[in-house]
This record gives structure tokens, sequence and C-alpha cells, in this order.
């Protein structure tokens, strides 16, 4: 967004609540020390299955949540745009698989996604530009599973180098040394995290982006225009004059700060419809090494299970091999299994040997899984967010089908001691994107039905979750956002 | 339920590590600060009994019989609530994290006495774990858990203890853990393979 806009000519700032990073001297690879990458803001969760914050999905700092993804970038599908048309449930997108395509195809090229030459699901599509990444150890457990069983896989398509590539505004981007650590930052610069690949264009486009600079709200005219953007630093309060806004802080910050301004909410769908993908994990313990430190975490794919023919809900989900760090790890064991004293101890001595594999589902929209603004106020005096978030019967049922099928892989692979973690990742809806202004906060373009100059764009905007990680999504409906706001300007003028 | 072999690593590691070029400056700084041990809080959070009683429960979470000194569980912890460090988020149906603890330890010791007539830092380590353990299950008896879902407390205290345990330098050595080496990264990541500075566990060949 920021350098599209930029490149157009326009004068653009962006206020990054967080630092700028240099990662090659500030990153270490050490997850205690990396939770400076995370939102660490206080959120409260409720509902009947409270969602993990924080370190789970929440970045913050120039470059956002991709400081923290894995880089895993599989495109969703066209039938993933269209769920209510298909099952009749959930949302449709007000726009299409078809109209995000070119940016996926830009993104890819630009970013320098590794990936297969021959992509065994969805539409017809170009190779990927780099080779894929080496596969490691919980990807070959379940390469051989999935062989034996029949469910095709391939490498993953994945936003970090399998070799050198030179990005354009930043320079030289180095192959990734299979550090394994993409979720807590990587040092190298080999995954392409925004801070690396669209910001320095940006920059080099003549955008400025002002780290440390907390948005708490905005100043307007009496039609209703936005004029300028108030937020704190360093030095203070301050406000930043503005024609247009796009707010892009995610599904919780987004929405949260539209509520505090009692903002672009006539629909009063600004909070409504919190989402959160199906992300059930299996982990079993190998006779092999395996080593889950090592190589990119996420190194094969398999959507066979897509749309399953046996399916007891609607929509599908991915499989992925998953490698781990020992911190999440225990984490997972500890909230997950309940295992303490030395059965803990005993059982992390088993660290090197374990392996896992996830699941990336769809998650239908549903009344009362929503964002408010709590009673209690956070250090700068504004009101800590409240998410309430229940998976419904259909999360119910893909996690189920999803946990049978991942189980009998490790069975297959010899896996004993096999648990499963039941989770949700990512964050997502709260403004949604549509066609009615009764219904939606912002239309297909992501400009905001209430207010003239103000765009949303971000995963708070997603009808529904799509069964692909939000990342590739999040840029392509970014660039496309800013080329319609550029198209319309053209007109207008 | 444990069915794999029982793993033990060579002690020494990350020290030997260290010394080596084999970490980043970032990497080695953060793991030196951590090998120092917790800083003292500025303020207390705890009076003197309910931190002793906080550094008995953490004994039974992750007891350390073998590790002499042990890593300093309770002392961490007692920083990260002092400073306001918290992971991002918490259960709504808990209190702010400091008041949660405060009360937590004070119902520790209300479950102690309903099931043992007796505090729990006096009781025998057996016993500190059926307290322990009917926290876990939210069956705890005491006024404090009527007010304060026992599991929901027991979960976040169990994660925090066992953040601070693993993000020591030592007890990540003592799982075989070597993700800390990561000036040059890795070249044999497939099952099985080994780079030459990875330790192998003991009682193995190379």
């Amino acid at each position: 967004m920021l350098s599209r806009l930029a490149a157009a000519g326009l004068s653009v700032v962006a206020l990054e609540a967080g630092v700028q990073w240099r990662p090659d001297r500030d990153f270490a690879t050490d997850e205690a020390e990396q939770n400076k990458l995370f939102w660490m803001d206080e959120r409260l969760s409720g509902g009947g299955d409270p969602l993990a914050f924080g370190k789970n999905n929440s970045g913050i700092g120039v470059g956002g949540s991709t400081l923290h993804y894995t880089a895993y970038t599989p495109r969703p599908q066209p039938d993933d745009f269209r769920i209510r048309s298909e099952f009749g449930v959930g949302e449709d997108w007000p726009i299409g698989y078809e109209d995000l395509v070119p940016y996926f195809d830009e993104l890819e090229a630009f970013l320098g996604v590794s990936g297969p030459g021959t992509y065994p699901w969805g539409p017809e599509r170009p190779s990927y530009p780099l080779a894929p990444l080496p596969l490691n150890g919980p990807a070959q457990l379940m390469e051989r599973a999935c062989a034996e069983v029949g469910i095709r896989t391939s490498p993953a398509p994945n936003a970090a180098l399998s070799g050198s590539w030179y990005q354009p505004g930043h320079g030289w981007r180095p192959a990734c040394t299979n550090r394994g650590f993409c979720q807590a930052g990587c040092s190298t610069g080999a995954k392409a995290s925004m801070d690396v690949t669209f910001v320095p264009l940006a920059v080099a486009h003549g955008a400025e982006v002002r780290a440390g600079c907390f948005v708490t709200g905005f100043a307007r005219n009496v039609a209703g225009r936005i004029t300028g953007v108030v937020y704190t630093s360093r030095d203070g309060e301050d406000i930043q004059l503005c024609d247009h806004v796009f707010l892009c802080a995610g599904a919780v910050e987004s929405p949260r700060l539209l509520l505090i301004a009692g903002l672009a909410n006539s629909s009063g769908e600004v909070g409504r419809n919190f989402m959160a993908h199906a992300g059930v994990q299996v982990w079993g313990s190998f006779e092999e090494e395996v080593r889950p430190y090592k190589g990119i975490p996420g190194g094969l794919i398999s959507e066979d299970t897509h749309r399953p023919p046996d399916a007891d809900f609607a929509g599908g989900y991915l499989l992925q091999s998953i490698g781990v760090m020992p911190l999440t790890y225990a984490g997972e064991v500890a909230r997950g299994r309940g295992l303490w004293g030395e059965q803990l101890r005993r059982h992390m001595r088993g660290y090197n040997h374990v392996a896992g594999i996830n699941i990336l589902g769809d998650c239908l929209p549903a009344g009362g899984n929503d964002l408010t603004l709590s009673d209690e106020l956070d250090g700068r005096g504004l009101p800590k967010p409240l998410i309430r978030f229940t998976a419904g019967d259909n999360e119910k049922r893909m996690s189920r089908h999803a946990e049978k099928i991942m189980r009998g892989l490790w069975d297959i692979a010899g896996a004993s001691d096999v648990w499963s973690f039941d989770r949700y990742a990512h964050t997502i809806g709260t403004c949604r994107m549509g066609d009615d202004p009764d219904r939606a906060v912002v239309n297909a373009d992501c400009r905001a039905f209430d207010v003239p100059n103000l765009s949303i764009c971000d995963n708070s905007v997603f009808p529904s979750a799509l069964a692909a990680n939000p990342a590739l999504t999040i840029m392509a409906l970014s660039l496309r956002t800013a080329d319609r706001f550029l198209q319309m300007r053209g007109k207008r003028e | 339920m444990n069915l794999m072999p029982d793993r033990a690593y060579p002690m020494g590691t990350v020290r030997s590590l260290l010394a080596s070029d084999r970490v980043t400056p970032a990497t080695a700084e953060a793991l030196r600060r951590r090998l120092l041990g917790a800083r003292p809080p500025d303020e207390e959070v705890f009076d003197a009994d309910a931190y002793r009683t906080l550094e008995a429960v953490c004994a039974r979470l992750i007891p350390q019989p073998d590790r002499y000194p042990p890593i300093d569980v309770a002392a961490e912890l007692h920083r990260r609530l002092a400073d306001g460090i918290g992971d991002g988020w918490r259960y709504v149906d808990l209190p702010p994290d400091r008041i949660a603890y405060v009360r937590g330890i004070v119902g520790i010791d209300q479950t102690s006495a309903a099931l043992f007539g007796e505090p729990f830092l006096t009781l025998a380590g057996a016993n500190r774990d059926t307290v322990l353990r009917a926290l876990q299950a939210g069956v705890a008896d005491g006024e404090t858990w009527r007010t304060m879902k026992s599991d929901c407390f027991f979960e976040e205290l169990l994660a925090q203890v066992v953040d601070i345990y693993y993000a020591h330098p030592l007890a990540q050595e003592e799982i075989g853990y070597v993700g800390m080496a990561d000036a040059r990264g890795w070249q044999a990541i497939g099952l099985d393979e080994r780079d030459a500075h990875e330790p192998a566990p003991l009682g193995t060949s190379r």
C-alpha cells in the first residue's frame, strides 16, 4: 500500500506503534528475547474457547505481523471466496479470486516465494520463482506417511529464499540458512517480511515511515471527514494532518480504535464476526532424531483436504508439517496437556524427537464472536479490548475430521505418545467488507461506508476466513486497495 | 504415557558455544543475561511467607533435584509480575496478573488447610502435589476459588513457570536444543541428520 501510493507520487506517512528494528543486530535466536516482536498490551479473552493473543498472532514494529509470520504463503482457492454460495453458511466476499490473482502473481514474483514448479491444487498458476526450500524432519515424516495413504503433498510455498534474491529498494537478500526461527524474527533477511521488501521500496519512492507512534484517535470536521490522525510518541501527543487515512492495524486494534473513536459504525458491524482459523495440531514422538528447531517450520503442504468428500462440515482445510521451538512447544505441553513435575521434564527431554502436523481451516463468522471495549483501561488510559470466541459446530467437526487424519498419519509415520493441541490461529474479521452498508463496514474497495476519506485494509475486512494462511491475501488486498484508490482518485481529478 | 526412552544430553554445551564464534552477538547477549539470573524486582508483590509458598509451588511444578543451584523460576516470575510483564492476554475470568497471583497463593493455602489442615509450606511433597492437582482439576476447596477459577489460575501459573524454566539456556541444554548456535545456520536438517556442533544424546555414538 505504502509503496504503491508513494510510487504514484502521493505524499504518504506510515504511523507505526512499534520500533524500526535492525534484524541483523537486534534479533536473537532466543524466543524469550524475541517477545519484543509481539503485541503485549493486554487483551481480555473470553467466550467458550478463549483465544491466546501475544505470541500466538499479534505483532508490533515496522514490518508488523510479517516480522513473525512463518512465511507460509499458499493462495486461497477460488471457492474460498464463495463459501455462502457453495454451502449456504458463512459469507461470500464481494470480490473473488480473479480480482486478487494479478496481485498474487505480482507478490510471489516480488517477494521471492520458494515453492514447487507445479502446484498440485487450485487453478493453473505460474511456477514459483524460486525452487522449494529443503524439507526438515517433520516435513519428511509427513511426506512419508501421506505417500502411504495416498494423500498428495508438495513442498510448501514459503516467502523465504532458497537462493539469493535482489530486492528493489533494499538490495540483495541472502538465501535462508535453515535457522527455523521465522516465527520469532528472521535475522538474515531471507524471509520476506515487509521491513526488507515493501517498506524499503516505499521509502525509495519517497514515503515516510514514522516508528514509535501509537495512534489514539482522529480529528474530524463537521462534514465528517477525517482531518488528522492523533498519535502519541516519545515526544508526547501530536497530530498528522491528512487527506485520506488507511487504517491497517489488524483485526483487534483496527476495530478497537474505531470503537474508541465512535467511527465508521452505523452498521453496528465494527467488532462483530471475529474469526480465527481452526489450527488443531497433532504432535508425536519418533525414534528418529527430528530436531524440530531446524529448517523452514512449515516445509510440506497438502490441500487434498480442501473439500474432503467425507466432510460433515462446510469449507475445508490444508495440512502442514510443523517444526517448533522449545519454549513454544513447552508452553503447549503445559497448557494443552497439563503435564507438570518430572513428567513434564521427561517429556521435554524428548523434544529432539518431536514432530507435528497441523491444519489451517476455514472458520465461519458467528454472532457472539466479537470484539468489544472492556471497562478496564490500559497504560494509555484506553479501554482494553475484550475478544469473545467460541468455536462453532462447523469448526469442531472440521477439527475432529482433521485430527483423525493427522493421528492416522502419525501412526503410520511411526509416532508414539501422540497428542493433539486444539488451537485457533490468526485474527480475522471485525470490519467486514461487503456491498451492503447495513451489513458491512467497508465496500469492496475497502473504503468505509460512513467516512468519506477512510479506508480499512488488513485482516479485519475479511468477510470469511479462507482456508489459507492470511498473509498473502492481506498483501494482495493491500495492493488492490491502493490501485483502486488511485483509479478512483484519477477519475475524480 | 512416556513410551519413548528417556534422553539426556551433555552438560556445558551452551557455555562452550558462547565461547565460540557460532553464536551471533544478539543471541549471545540474551543468553548471558539470562544465565546471570533475574534481577531483583523494584517492588515486592508478595510478603515473605507468600513468596516462600510461591517458591515451593514452583519446585513442585518443575522439580530440579538434579540441578544445583536450581534455576530460580520464582524470582523471574516475581520480577515479571512486579514489572507488569505479561504475555499479551489473559482470561477475562481472571483478575489482572498481580491480583490473581496474590489471591492464588492465598487460595493454595486455603486448599491445603481444607485437605490437610495445615499450610502448603508444611506439607510433604506428595500432599503438595495433591493440592496442586485439585487446583488443576478445578475442584479446589477454598474461599478464593469461589470467585476465581482454580483451573484457569493453575494453567496460567504453570504456563508462566514452564516459560521461565525452558527459556533458561541450561534448561535448553538439558533437552538437547542447540538452536542458539545461529551464526551459520544449519546444513543437516533432515531426519537423523546432525551438524557437527549439535550435541549427541549421552549414551549414543555420533
